[in-house]
């Protein structure tokens, strides 16, 4: 019941950002052929630009000079940076939205037990991130098709696209517990959008800065980053485990705690 | 079979005790009042029940079932209406009763919230935002009875329903309990308890200190007497079993408590002009237990 009802309301926002999203990435690459074709003038151009500049958008790992490289650089932080943002509103707001709007005692009322509720909750979010990242990555296929001089290449791609759902999952399973912590719903969106932007700032501040680099293992950006995805042509096997693991403990002390939360709204 | 039964339920937030040591029982098939005023405890005791919250100290069942690990299985049977009603705001009333309907087991029969609704004069059609704080109350009355428990649980059930509403809606509980159906309500208004119900409980800071059946609390204890005087007498009768006296002009206004014969043999003694016994209303009961025990706790031995 409350999974059928819960995608029901959810489905609209799902679309709005997938569409949004997706269309902006796939307007982004419309721009690639023009570059591609002025690509020496443009290398000269990136020279000039400072070091820190070029580190922070992984520009001297990589070349924009191929369509995933120019995605890498330019587009990849639509679906990695924003589409977090969109994951931690949706699985932050599954239980806060309850309690701040009181309907949980509607719920609670019901014959239904707790962890069925948050199970049937996780498989929404979880049900959504995967959608959203299909939706996305299909419309920015159609646009890499294009405009694909020849670099594309289908295998990488598909990693570069199963990567933000990994991220993704990280963020909800975080977001979910603190949702399930926290007393008062409002705080809830400050907290975990936050943590998406400073997370986002110290995978920037690692790359850029050589003595910070270890900062990297704070940052989920990090565990996913295209260039490193580009050049070894796989995902790191540690940051998955990393990022698993995060996402296990999470859930499991998400429903150990809110089984025996006192719901007092 | 007990519909409920508390085994020195007890629960702290914190250092803050908001009910300790409840022992009572419910049958079944009664109706039972839960009074108090606010923040005695009342609501905490409800929410407990339902497992909203979870008891610091004790147990409690309900139809032999434990209220925390057998909570899913109890609700099945428990029909659940909250003070203030909290529904889905973009929801259409039908909608919301639907959504309700598809948690139980057995299938809703459609005709029952079309009924309820009807009797109710409540629109399946209106969002529920666009709702009166009393009709949102009258959807939490059908959504708590729409699976025909066998329990209904309401927290302040009467609030924000008018006079006539109100007659509709006691009606209604009257119908159910004619079922078979036990009803366990909170109040603070003490004659609709008098109405309706067959057991009362008081509930103060916290503690239970009277329950009983209405018959008992209302006929055999307590005599509410007025005695009209002479002009300019007064009058000041010392018995035991008087619990206050006022005299106010020429009436004199007693509660009493104990062998009537013995207070007519003592009345009988003095002069006066007219009498009157007659049962207390609850009120009186109630207001005579909160105000015995903040002059310090005298005859309050029930």
């Amino acid at each position: 019941m409350i999974f059928k009802q819960e995608f029901k309301w959810n489905l609209r926002s799902l679309l709005i950002w997938s569409f949004i999203i997706g269309g902006l990435t796939f307007l982004m690459m419309q721009i690639y052929p023009d570059f591609a074709k002025q690509q020496d003038s443009m290398k000269a151009l990136m020279e000039a630009y400072p070091e820190g500049i070029k580190k922070a958008f992984s520009m001297d790992k990589i070349s924009m000079g191929t369509v995933l490289g120019f995605y890498a650089i330019e587009g990849y932080m639509l679906i990695t940076l924003i589409g977090s943002i969109y994951v931690v509103l949706l699985a932050g707001n599954m239980l806060a939205k309850e309690e701040s709007e009181k309907t949980i005692e509607f719920l609670l009322s019901k014959p239904i037990s707790r962890t069925s509720m948050i199970f049937q909750k996780i498989i929404v979010v979880v049900l959504n991130i995967i959608l959203f990242n299909v939706i996305v990555s299909l419309i920015t296929l159609s646009g890499f098709l294009m405009v694909d001089d020849g670099t594309f290449d289908l295998s990488t791609y598909m990693l570069i696209s199963i990567a933000p759902i990994l991220l993704h999952l990280t963020f909800a399973a975080i977001a979910f517990l603190l949702s399930s912590i926290l007393k008062k719903g409002r705080q809830i969106l400050s907290v975990t959008v936050g943590l998406v932007f400073i997370t986002y700032f110290f995978q920037i501040i690692a790359s850029v800065a050589d003595s910070l680099e270890s900062l990297k293992y704070l940052s989920p950006f990090a565990y996913v980053d295209a260039a490193d995805i580009i050049i070894d042509g796989s995902l790191k096997g540690l940051y998955i485990i990393i990022m698993v693991a995060v996402m296990l403990i999470s859930t499991l002390f998400t429903f150990m705690y809110y089984r025996k939360k006192d719901i007092a709204v | 079979m007990k519909a409920i039964e508390m085994h020195n339920l007890t629960k702290y937030y914190g250092k803050h005790r908001a009910v300790s040591n409840l022992n009572f029982t419910v049958n079944e098939g009664e109706v039972y009042g839960f009074i108090g005023p606010n923040g005695a405890g009342k609501s905490t005791t409800i929410r407990t029940l339902v497992n909203f919250i979870f008891p610091t100290d004790g147990s409690a069942k309900i139809f032999g079932k434990d209220i925390i690990s057998e909570s899913t299985a109890i609700k099945q049977e428990v029909g659940y209406l909250p003070s203030e009603v909290h529904y889905y705001e973009n929801m259409k009333v039908k909608e919301l009763l639907n959504y309700s309907s598809g948690f139980y087991k057995n299938k809703v029969n459609k005709k029952r919230i079309k009924e309820l609704s009807d009797r109710l004069e409540l629109d399946l059609n209106k969002k529920f935002e666009d709702l009166s704080f009393g009709n949102r109350k009258k959807v939490g009355i059908v959504q708590a009875l729409l699976h025909e428990p066998r329990l209904l649980i309401m927290d302040e059930p009467t609030g924000g329903l008018d006079p006539l509403m109100q007659h509709t809606f006691f009606d209604l509980l009257l119908e159910e309990k004619k079922k078979g159906v036990t009803i366990f309500f909170s109040s603070h208004i003490l004659s609709e308890v008098q109405k309706m119900c067959d057991r009362v409980a008081i509930i103060k800071e916290g503690q239970l200190i009277a329950n009983d059946t209405m018959e008992n609390l209302t006929k055999n204890q307590f005599k509410n007497v007025t005695v009209l005087l002479q002009d300019q007498q007064t009058l000041n009768l010392s018995l035991d079993g008087i619990i206050r006296q006022e005299q106010l002009g020429q009436t004199l206004k007693l509660l009493y408590r104990g062998d009537v014969h013995t207070f007519v043999d003592e009345i009988n003694r003095q002069t006066y002009r007219d009498l009157l016994i007659e049962e207390p209303s609850l009120d009186e009961i109630f207001m005579h237990f909160y105000e015995n025990r903040e002059n310090g706790g005298e005859k309050n031995d029930f």
